[in-house]
């Protein structure tokens, strides 16, 4: 068990920048999950970590130990692909124990950690069948069985769910999770899927260009993002983003947006934007935060919390409706109660929970809130 | 001068695009012009420049076999096959002995990351490193493994199962009745090694004998090694009543102590060996082997990457080959 620190990393494929001064704390026994669009520099990140690509500048330690020439055999960690070889003729022990045989580890001692890592998994019960008797889940446990055999101070997991179907990689992510908290040893994931890294993670690093967006709890990240980039990368259906203006009315201050709204800003962030009257900005809200407000239950509502648009489409999910609308120009979606019987065409007030609004400066489109 | 696309071009009166796409049968060109173009090809013997060709295509149309040494016998018939498959499909081969350095590997996988050669067959080894592992990773290069196992991740591999040949040469030896017999194996840190200790255990577990640990001799693999095992078992308590040896230059060296002791084979001792190259072909007497399928294992490689260079490999895969066992003057009593 170890924690892994990168102070000031740097990585370049020639002139291309991987990753970009980074500094990150991963604690010791942490799920943390990488996230981030394809080309973000993620797994770059991990194979860093493994030892796999050498870092540029800066410096990577694995619990106390500097790593930057530690070869990856002697780094303690154990890799996780989601492409993973199961020899289809040798059983499972076989499968999870051949790397322990090759480096001449003690036959007790191989069995022992076998044994200790089927249990864990619950593959008890296979470990004398052959790969192709095994269904996908298992045949998963088994891969993960391999890196658990290593029994390494931390797992380096890349993409490991991507190949399974819808409803396995829902179950493999549960799984994982329980795993982690019986194993008690660090976790670094690396995921494009957003869900995943909500669901799993206890601290999610958001990555754009190789450059760390953030570093939080999924709830943090999905409510107090820091830019623009966060607040709509995390999150599904995305963040609204409207073109606004700041203006200041007597003691009030306002997101107006090209007379298609005009939305007060909450007492708790005035003086936020203090600085920003008369200035650009970008008005966020999440599809959620939005209400038709016909059947709004908990939400006075009043020309400074709510605004017209129009319904472009109506998609019904069952528990709640999706309304893919109009404003100005803008295009955005609501996320409301199914209650809602808003049709394609209607002009409807949607009602903002205003204490959930967010506020991008337009240039850095940093939050401003 | 050889002529060039660009003379066939001229005489015809269309673009070098035009010639080319009538030589590689593309569509866009009239039959008329296609008959004409391939007429003047026929006539001149025009042969389209490789060279040009591959540089215009970023392809060098070479592959390079890595191994760690050339010193055991089954690579030599796996490079021949690799080499005839890869002629066929207009490929060369270059050969890069790793000697198991990894710096020297590396220099050897720089190549393919350099787009130096198109691709590569790894021969053998321990399980494969991380420099491997990086190289398939980063550009998701043309690797194909033999013999060599990978933890992590899934490279197109061909595995010759050699723990099911040493089952077939135990179980032979267990089906004529012996009891003790001793097996002589090469370096077990080495992957096939290992499997075919698994595969003589496999053999008396399913017969119910007990493993006798004092029968199993690691060794160098080296002629004199196999020399000295025998001496070495003959000795002990309860010596072998049979031989099975895992490697060909082992069974030269196992022999000839065999015989300097003044024993007979098969009549003392019957020998089992594990390879069927030349050097088992000189002993006397011919000695009932495991062969394995090293030229489907050689050509298959060499399919499986030129495949996999030219898109045509839809899923990676793992294949695994069956050696046989070919009985002869050793063990017939």
């Amino acid at each position: 068990m170890a924690s892994v620190t990168f102070e000031n990393v740097t990585k370049k494929f020639g002139d291309v920048v991987a990753a970009k001064d980074q500094d990150l704390e991963i604690k010791d026994k942490e799920f943390l999950v990488l996230v981030g669009p394809s080309g973000c520099g993620k797994s770059t990140d991990l194979r860093m970590i493994a030892g796999l690509e050498e870092i540029t500048e800066g410096k990577i330690k694995i619990g106390d130990r500097v790593v930057n020439d530690v070869p990856p055999k002697d780094r303690d960690i154990a890799m996780v692909f989601q492409n993973y070889a199961l020899y289809p003729h040798m059983n499972v022990y076989d499968n999870m124990a051949f790397g322990l045989k090759l480096r001449k580890f003690p036959k007790e001692d191989i069995d022992r950690r076998v044994n200790d890592a089927a249990e864990i998994l619950s593959i008890e019960p296979l470990l004398d069948r052959k790969p192709k008797q095994l269904s996908g889940g298992q045949r998963q446990r088994v891969a993960l069985g391999r890196a658990i055999v290593r029994e390494p101070k931390v797992f380096l997991m890349d993409e490991p769910l991507s190949n399974l179907d819808a409803k396995l990689r829902v179950q493999m992510r549960t799984e994982l999770s329980k795993l982690h908290d019986r194993l008690k040893t660090t976790v670094i994931y690396v995921t494009h899927d957003q869900t995943e890294a909500m669901t799993m993670g206890d601290r999610i690093v958001v990555l754009k260009d190789g450059f760390i967006q953030q570093v939080d709890s999924p709830l943090e990240l999905y409510n107090k993002p820091n830019n623009m980039f966060v607040a709509g990368f995390i999150g599904s259906p995305a963040m609204n983003f409207l073109d606004a203006t700041i203006h200041k009315d007597g003691n009030e201050y306002f997101a107006e947006g090209a007379g298609a709204f005009n939305i007060k800003i909450p007492d708790m962030f005035k003086e936020k934007v203090k600085e920003y009257d008369n200035k650009k900005v970008v008005f966020g809200i999440r599809p959620e935060d939005l209400t038709d407000a016909r059947i709004s239950h908990d939400l006075d509502i009043t020309k400074e919390n709510s605004f017209e648009a129009e319904v472009e489409v109506v998609e019904p999910m069952g528990s709640e409706i999706y309304l893919y609308l109009s404003v100005d120009e803008h295009s955005m979606i609501a996320r409301v109660d199914a209650e809602s019987d808003a049709k394609v065409g209607d002009k409807i007030k949607l009602g903002v929970y205003t204490q959930k609004m967010h506020i991008f400066d337009n240039e850095t489109e940093e939050a401003i809130f | 001068m050889p002529l060039t696309l660009k003379d066939i071009a001229e005489m015809v009166g269309v673009v070098e695009s035009t010639v080319s796409r009538a030589i590689n049968d593309k569509e866009g060109v009239s039959e008329a012009k296609k008959k004409e173009i391939l007429k003047i090809v026929e006539e001149y013997n025009f042969k389209p420049n490789k060279l040009a060709q591959g540089l215009a295509k970023q392809e060098t149309h070479i592959l390079a076999v890595l191994l760690p040494g050339l010193s055991q016998g089954n690579y030599s018939k796996i490079i021949e096959n690799i080499e005839a498959m890869a002629e066929k499909a207009g490929y060369q081969i270059i050969l890069c002995n790793t000697h198991n350095d990894l710096t020297k590997e590396k220099t050897y996988l720089d190549l393919l990351e350099e787009k130096r050669v198109d691709g590569a067959v790894i021969l053998g080894g321990e399980i494969a490193d991380h420099q491997i592992l990086n190289t398939k990773l980063r550009g998701n290069n043309n690797i194909v493994l033999v013999n060599r196992l990978c933890e992590e991740i899934l490279i197109p591999t061909i595995l010759i199962d050699s723990s099911y040949g040493s089952y077939l040469a135990t179980k032979h030896l267990l089906d004529l009745g012996y009891k003790n017999i001793a097996l002589i194996t090469g370096n077990n840190n080495d992957y096939i090694e290992s499997e075919k200790i698994k595969g003589y255990n496999q053999a008396l577990i399913e017969q119910n004998k007990k493993i006798n640990h004092n029968l199993i001799i690691e060794t160098d693999g080296s002629r004199s090694a196999g020399y000295q095992a025998f001496i070495d078992l003959v000795n002990i308590k309860t010596p072998p009543d049979s031989f099975f040896v895992t490697d060909d230059l082992l069974s030269v060296g196992l022999v000839e102590a065999v015989k300097m002791g003044g024993y007979f084979i098969p009549q003392d001792y019957p020998v089992v060996s594990y390879g069927g190259t030349i050097i088992n072909s000189i002993i006397e007497p011919d000695l009932t082997r495991v062969i394995e399928p090293l030229s489907q294992a050689g050509k298959m490689a060499a399919d499986i990457l030129i495949k996999l260079i030219n898109d045509k490999q839809a899923e990676e895969k793992i294949k695994v080959l069956k050696p046989t066992l070919k009985k002869s003057d050793s063990t017939k009593i």
